[in-house]
């Protein structure tokens, strides 16, 4: 047997235990099934919360896909122009580190306060979360392009706007690509946030609804919902990240 | 120079900006700095919450064991999965995908299972660190060159000592790395959760001062806070640099 | 034709120092040098004794701190490559371009339309021995595969001076001789002034029809060997021999000052 065979083997295998053990000690009684469901009633749960809870996922991937947009159209642009221009680099970069390492749930509170209940407060939260881990990631990588190639460029005769279109920005593809990857999971990380905290609606809503009412088949299986969605992304990102930068090793 | 002179007007505009707009808008809402620091003061001197010191030390309590946990769960994973080749490609790939879910949707398991005491708290900072400190052991194991492993073992090295003198010393800055990281992230596990849903510690406070608009003291318990994450991170990063030093 | 006009490269009295945060190294003298055109100069002298720093200078990418360079009697005072191409001591390919979109890079900044490009980069791609290999990334070639993209990439430009940073200093001998023998034969046919910067005498004695010896840091010119033999050249000949020997007797006592100096 090859042995990528036997890895997928033991990966299915493991899963497999996983839940067996899980699904037996739920029968004998050893967990509380008040806390914890079985396995089997978890995969009969997705169908007791099914619609209702594809609309509050709906309705949580929407907020997040603002909040994404703004990091994102924020975030990149301003990282590359910080990373490139050293004047502001200088002044600029000890804010973004120091904004990026406050734990944001710290302002949670204040952001709720001043845009109220429903989707304004986890757009905005959503989109802090996400823009400062995009920030650094891009900055750094923008930071960390070879001199080298730079000044192989400039012995080409490249205008300063040619190294940036042909060297900075292909040599950034990477991190910027990778910044994506993290910001699109804070970005609803901040979104799940403010709706387990102050939602009326969506999937954090949800979550909590279910976990204050003890009802955990159904909150098991709306969170391996969320969950879905989320590896989807990243994995998609991936692939993406797969496509444009086939030329790293 | 004027690099920090810069700097320091940046930070001075957005004080008085936020001073000239709190004062203009709705005291609930905007805070001013001038108010906060009598707010601070009150804080500190015990006045505004009496037991201020043991919601902080019972932060600080939830965060060590979180942390202890995590470093424990994290380093003994990452060297089984970076030791062993075929469980590390069968479990790094789940693990890595586990760590594409934002963390906070196992919050309500866990509550739900740990209740509303520390344990919840201990629990979800312990899931938010064990995954930093997992990937940069396993990173760093990876990281070290095989070739000196052979090198080492040609010289007559005992597994211990090739652990010893080739593996640890050569994964050690990707790892003092991760147990940073897994710090700041086992530190803002606990404080989420308590402003989730506890009964006590600094996150509880804050949730109670926003929730009854005492705007003011909920701004200093942030300052509180932030000086606890900040000493924490400094008292890592000192760690951190000692280690550094010591492989170099 | 007067002295002066067949000067093509002057370098006057320069010098230059780097300031590091860890110290100041004086990297050049106060070297003075005259390449008249077609010429293959090689310059030859310990490690560290400022032979790419001085190629930097020629490319217009180091500024000197005293004295001047000049080139066809103008002063250098950036990159020019409608007349200067480099090839680095780092190859410096870009990781995210093909080998034939490294090849195409200059021409690319030219403003040169893709036809031509593409049509230039082939046509160099098979004498560098990469005709397999033009959609390859430089992740997917050997060391001296990316040294030789890196020469295409600064043939393709097609100007009068070549600067070349120890262009062979990563191939195996073999190749390494393979290589010379057809840099030579483009430098014959196309008339390029090349300036050649390498540690081997084998290479020096070869190629070059003047070989320059620096000191150790800061690099100053030792001496000058004018080499006005004919090609190819037979290395066993008395006289070759004789040249040889006189050119590591040179490169001896430098090289040992710049080990026991560092
Ligand atoms: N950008 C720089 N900043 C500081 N010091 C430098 C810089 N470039 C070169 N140096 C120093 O200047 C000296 C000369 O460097 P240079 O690269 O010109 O030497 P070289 O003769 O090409 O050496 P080698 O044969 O090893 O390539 C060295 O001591 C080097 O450390
Ligand atoms: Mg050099």
């Amino acid at each position: 047997m090859s042995e990528a065979r036997r890895i997928r083997l033991l990966q299915v295998a493991s899963v497999l235990a996983v839940l067996a053990v899980w699904e037996a000690s739920a029968r004998a009684g050893w967990v509380d099934p008040l806390f914890v469901a079985p396995p089997s009633v978890v995969a009969r749960a997705f169908g007791a919360i099914g619609g209702a809870a594809l609309i509050a996922l709906g309705d949580t991937l929407a907020k997040t896909a603002v909040a994404y947009t703004l990091a994102v159209g924020l975030g990149v642009p301003a990282g590359l122009m910080i990373g490139s221009v050293r004047a502001v680099h200088d002044v600029v970069h000890p804010f973004v580190v120091a904004l990026y390492g406050i734990p944001k749930i710290l302002v949670l509170p204040w952001i709720v306060l001043l845009l109220g209940f429903g989707t304004a407060p986890a757009v905005a939260y959503g989109a802090i979360h996400g823009l400062f881990p995009i920030l650094v990631l891009v900055i750094g990588g923008v930071r960390d392009v070879d001199p080298a190639l730079i000044t192989v460029a400039r012995s080409y005769g490249a205008r300063p706007w040619q190294i940036y279109w042909k060297v900075i920005l292909p040599a950034s593809v990477p991190s910027v690509l990778a910044s994506l990857r993290l910001g699109i999971v804070f970005c609803l990380l901040g979104v799940l946030i403010v709706e387990m905290f102050a939602g009326v609606r969506g999937m954090g809503h949800v979550l909590n609804a279910l976990a204050n009412g003890f009802q955990a088949a159904q909150l098991f299986a709306a969170t391996a919902l969320v969950s879905a969605a989320s590896i989807g992304f990243v994995l998609a990102l991936d692939a993406l990240n797969e496509k444009l930068s086939h030329w790293r090793g | 120079m004027t690099t920090s002179a810069f700097r320091l007007a940046i930070l001075s505009g957005v004080l008085a900006l936020w001073e000239i707009a709190a004062r203009a808008g709705n005291p609930l809402l905007y805070v001013p700095p001038s108010a906060v620091l009598p707010s601070l003061v009150n804080l500190v001197a015990l006045r505004s919450y009496p037991d201020l010191l043991e919601h902080v030390l019972l932060t600080a309590r939830e965060i060590a064991v979180a942390y202890a946990l995590a470093v424990a769960g994290g380093v003994g994973v990452g060297c089984a999965l970076g030791g062993h080749r075929v469980l590390g490609r069968a479990y790094a790939p789940m693990l890595a995908a586990l760590y594409a879910v934002p963390a906070v949707v196992w919050y309500p398991s866990l509550m739900l299972f740990f209740g509303l005491d520390a344990a919840s708290k201990i629990a979800f900072g312990f899931l938010l660190g064990f995954f930093p400190i997992t990937l940069a052991v396993l990173a760093g194991t990876r990281q070290v060159n095989p070739h000196l492993v052979t090198v080492a073992r040609s010289f007559g090295a005992s597994p211990l000592a090739v652990f010893a003198k080739v593996l640890l010393p050569g994964m050690l800055f990707t790892l003092v790395g991760g147990l940073r990281t897994g710090l700041a992230l086992a530190v803002i596990g606990v404080i989420v959760g308590e402003v989730l849903g506890a009964k006590a510690g600094m996150g509880t406070l804050i949730n109670h001062a926003y929730g009854l608009f005492r705007t003011a003291d909920y701004v200093a318990l942030v300052l509180v806070t932030l000086v606890l994450i900040v000493t924490s991170d400094v008292l890592a990063s000192l760690v951190e640099r000692r280690a550094r030093r010591w492989t170099t | 034709m007067t002295v002066a006009d067949a000067e093509l490269i002057r370098i006057d009295g320069v010098a230059k120092r780097y300031r590091t945060a860890s110290g100041v190294v004086d990297a050049l003298g106060d070297v003075s040098l005259a390449v008249p055109e077609g010429q293959f100069c090689t310059i030859i002298g310990p490690s560290g004794c400022g032979k790419s720093t001085l190629l930097g200078m020629l490319a217009g990418l180091v500024g000197p701190d005293g004295g001047r360079v000049l080139i066809e009697g103008q002063p250098v005072t950036g990159p020019d490559p409608r007349r200067v191409a480099t090839v680095f001591q780092d190859p410096g390919l870009f990781p995210w371009r093909t080998a034939l979109e490294n090849v195409e890079f200059g021409l690319e900044l030219q403003g040169a339309d893709r036809g031509r490009r593409r049509a230039v980069a082939t046509e160099l791609l098979g004498p560098l021995g990469l005709r397999g290999f033009a959609e390859k990334y430089p992740r997917e070639l050997s060391g001296g595969m990316k040294q030789r993209v890196a020469i295409g990439r600064a043939l393709a430009i097609d100007t009068k001076i070549l600067l070349m940073d120890e262009p062979f200093g990563a191939l195996d001998e073999q190749t390494r001789m393979l290589m010379g023998e057809w840099l030579l034969d483009i430098w014959r046919r196309t008339n390029k002034t090349v300036i050649f910067v390498t540690h081997s005498l084998h290479e020096a004695l070869a190629l070059s029809t003047r070989v320059v010896v620096m000191t150790a840091r800061p690099g100053r010119i030792k001496s000058v060997l004018e080499l006005p033999l004919g090609y190819p050249r037979a290395m066993e000949s008395p006289e070759l021999v004789t040249l040889r020997a006189k050119l590591w007797s040179e490169i001896r006592d430098e090289s040992l000052r710049a080990m026991s100096e560092s």
